[in-house]
């Protein structure tokens, strides 16, 4: 006999027991499908995250004021002795040969007003360099020059949510605003980037970095991102930016250098392990499901005896039997795992177009995966059925009814 | 050579003894029996006496609880099932006395049956199932299921299903039981036929002129084998 002849026999068998059959079956069909749906739940969430980051880049370096312990223990930000100021950026951007852009980054939140609008806006007090390390563009006008910084002039360039707030539709280049009371040039207008992680990017004014020094009265920075130039040398720049730092600050670790990979990556594997688990879940109905194919497998055994008694009783060989039930049990849960990826997919599908917003993926690996499982689960739970088939005896099989 | 002296089928002292509910059931007792190759044997005896527990061990579908059973030789207790399965399937073709046909199967299916164990290609399986159902004269009826058959009909299509892989061996447990004696001599003709071309033919029945048919006839009570005349005087 070969494989096809097993499996005509096992279809004949399923199609004498039609309703039994897809019972059984739809045990299978809904672990598949609970399968697929959740880890493309979890994949699409991860790959929603992802690209929500990627704007960031990843081959940024962030250096923030204060000694921030990640290994073990709550978190603990000691003294800083020294601020981070703006020789500290000059120093990076001087001697870090690997990085591409250095940025020094002032924050601060001020009013926003135009002739008689008002808006609270974020202010970031940055250097050109920013917009190259942040991946930001200016639309219409230019983005803070080095010259601007130089001599603290009090020129703006700012977001389209603030453009439209105070402007409306009405030319805004050129116009003067007023920032905490300071009249500042409106000299560009960022390109539309919408919200990211929380945050609207469009909703903030830029002005050059001293300039918001003297606005919010502060010598210091709020952080400074580096740019890595080779993604490969990220690990060798954050060492790069430690040692620079250290020697800058007399030999004091009292700044942290943070790898945004690094948050991204825990992040990531915080997701990949949520898909996991879901996925897992939902396994484990498949293996309730394979759990009815054996139960159904042992009924079917136990009513077909005598059949089993006529087939050895004609020949059939203990193999024989075996296979014939196994090619049984495997085709209902090959069967019911085809049915569920279908399932499953149509009802990504339907998610999808029921709620945009939702992040779904049906990732291949998932569906590979879930159908191979089926089919080992009816294989799993189809042996010790067909076993018991196989070991029955041809005269006492013969003689039950 | 051996082949030629030993028997085909040799019992010697076999006792079947059947335990149910803690007591001894005896089938067979020390019963010794050679069957010679080309051999027509009928067994007859009283219901319950232990023909079809014959049977059974004859066509190695049961094994004695004591004694042993040769067929050319071999010692059938030292056999694998898988060589035994073989042997069910290319040497012996066995007529149940309760037919055993799958009862959602065709006819013509449950004919197949022993070809697709002895792995003989689709289309072949057709052709010689409709053949061996032409022999017992049931062509017409082998699209339908066998239990939408009639018990004659049923019989024939058990015979179709013993004859099919052309067996050394036939053993047929009363396979004119469910018959009129018209079709009853149909059946036997297409036996006496087979053991015209070499097919050994065990034959049980209660019929005395279907078992004048054979060459040679056993008798059996009470799980022995008697003569003739130990039958008669048993039967009163
Ligand atoms: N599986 C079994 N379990 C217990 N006892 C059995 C079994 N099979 C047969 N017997 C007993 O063995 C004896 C012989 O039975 P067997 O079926 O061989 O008789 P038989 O000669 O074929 O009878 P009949 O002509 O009615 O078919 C009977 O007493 C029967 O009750
Ligand atoms: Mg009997």
């Amino acid at each position: 006999m070969n494989f096809l002849e097993y499996l005509s026999v096992a279809f004949e068998a399923l199609r004498a027991n039609r309703l039994r059959a897809a019972l059984t079956m739809l045990g299978v069909v809904i672990g598949v499908a609970a399968v697929i749906l959740l880890v493309s739940l979890g994949t699409g969430t991860k790959n929603y995250v992802e690209r929500q980051f990627a704007g960031l880049g990843s081959n940024i370096l962030i250096i923030t004021p204060g000694k921030v312990e990640t290994r073990g223990g709550p978190p603990m930000v000691g003294p800083a002795r020294h601020k981070l100021t703006m020789s500290d950026s000059n120093i990076l951007q001087k001697k870090g040969y690997l990085f591409g852009g250095v940025a020094p980054v002032v924050f601060g939140s001020a009013e926003v007003r135009l002739s008689g609008r008002t808006r609270n806006v974020s202010v970031l007090g940055v250097t050109p360099a920013f917009s190259e390390v942040r991946n930001l563009r200016v639309e219409i006008g230019a983005f803070l020059t080095e010259a601007d910084v130089e001599a603290k002039r009090r020129v703006c360039v700012i977001g389209r949510t603030v453009r439209k707030e105070l402007f409306g539709n009405a030319n805004a280049l050129g116009q003067i605003v007023k920032l905490n009371g300071a009249r500042f040039r409106v000299v560009g207008i960022m390109e539309n980037k919408g919200v990211s992680l929380g945050v609207d990017i469009d909703d903030i004014v830029f002005v050059p970095v001293r300039t918001a020094q003297d606005l919010f009265d502060l010598d210091s920075l709020f952080e400074i991102l580096i740019s890595v130039r080779n993604m490969n040398d990220i690990e060798s720049g954050k060492a790069m930016a430690k040692s620079i730092m250290f020697h800058a600050h007399n030999r004091h670790e009292d700044f942290t250098v943070t790898d945004q990979r690094a948050i991204l990556s825990s992040l990531f594997t915080i997701l990949d392990t949520l898909t996991y688990v879901l996925g897992g879940i939902a396994g484990i109905s498949l293996l309730v499901g394979g759990i009815g194919i054996m139960n159904i497998m042992l009924v079917t055994v136990k009513e077909r005896t005598n059949e089993i008694g006529i087939r050895k009783a004609v020949g059939a060989r203990n193999i024989d039997i075996l296979l014939q039930f196994l090619f049984e049990a495997t085709t209902l849960s090959a069967a019911g795992g085809l049915i569920g990826l279908v399932v499953g997919a149509a009802g990504a599908g339907a998610l999808r177009w029921a709620f945009p917003k939702m992040p779904i993926e049906v990732p291949l690996w998932a569906v590979l995966l879930s159908f191979t499982f089926s089919l080992f689960v009816g294989i799993f739970f189809g042996v010790y059925p067909a076993r018991k088939a196989a070991a029955m005896n041809p005269i006492e099989a013969l003689r039950y009814e | 050579m051996s082949e030629n002296t030993d028997p085909l089928l040799r019992l010697s002292k076999v006792t079947k003894h059947y335990e149910t509910g803690g007591q001894s059931v005896t089938g067979l007792e020390e019963v010794d029996l050679d069957v010679n190759p080309g051999d027509f044997l009928a067994v007859m005896g009283p219901s319950g006496s232990g023909k079809s527990t014959l049977m059974n061990i004859l066509g190695c579908l049961d094994v004695p609880t004591s004694g042993s059973y040769t067929i050319k030789g071999t010692n059938v207790a030292t056999l694998s099932t898988d060589e035994l399965a073989r042997l069910r399937n290319r040497e012996i073709g066995f007529v149940f006395q309760v037919f055993h046909l799958l009862p959602r199967a065709s006819a013509r299916k449950n004919v197949e049956l022993p070809l697709l164990y002895a792995g003989v290609p689709r289309d072949d399986r057709a052709r010689l199932a409709e053949e061996a159902l032409a022999t017992v004269g049931l062509s017409d009826r082998s699209r339908h299921l066998s239990n939408e058959l009639s018990g004659g009909q049923r019989q024939r299509v058990a015979i179709a299903r013993a004859l099919v892989n052309h067996p050394s061996l036939l053993l047929a447990d009363e396979p004119t039981g469910n018959l009129d004696s018209k079709t009853g001599e149909e059946v036997m003709a297409i036996l006496s036929r087979l053991n015209g071309e070499g097919v050994t033919v065990v034959l049980v029945t209660h019929d005395p002129l279907i078992a004048r048919r054979a060459h040679k006839i056993v008798y059996i009570v009470d799980g022995r084998m008697v003569t003739e005349a130990e039958f008669r005087e048993k039967r009163g």
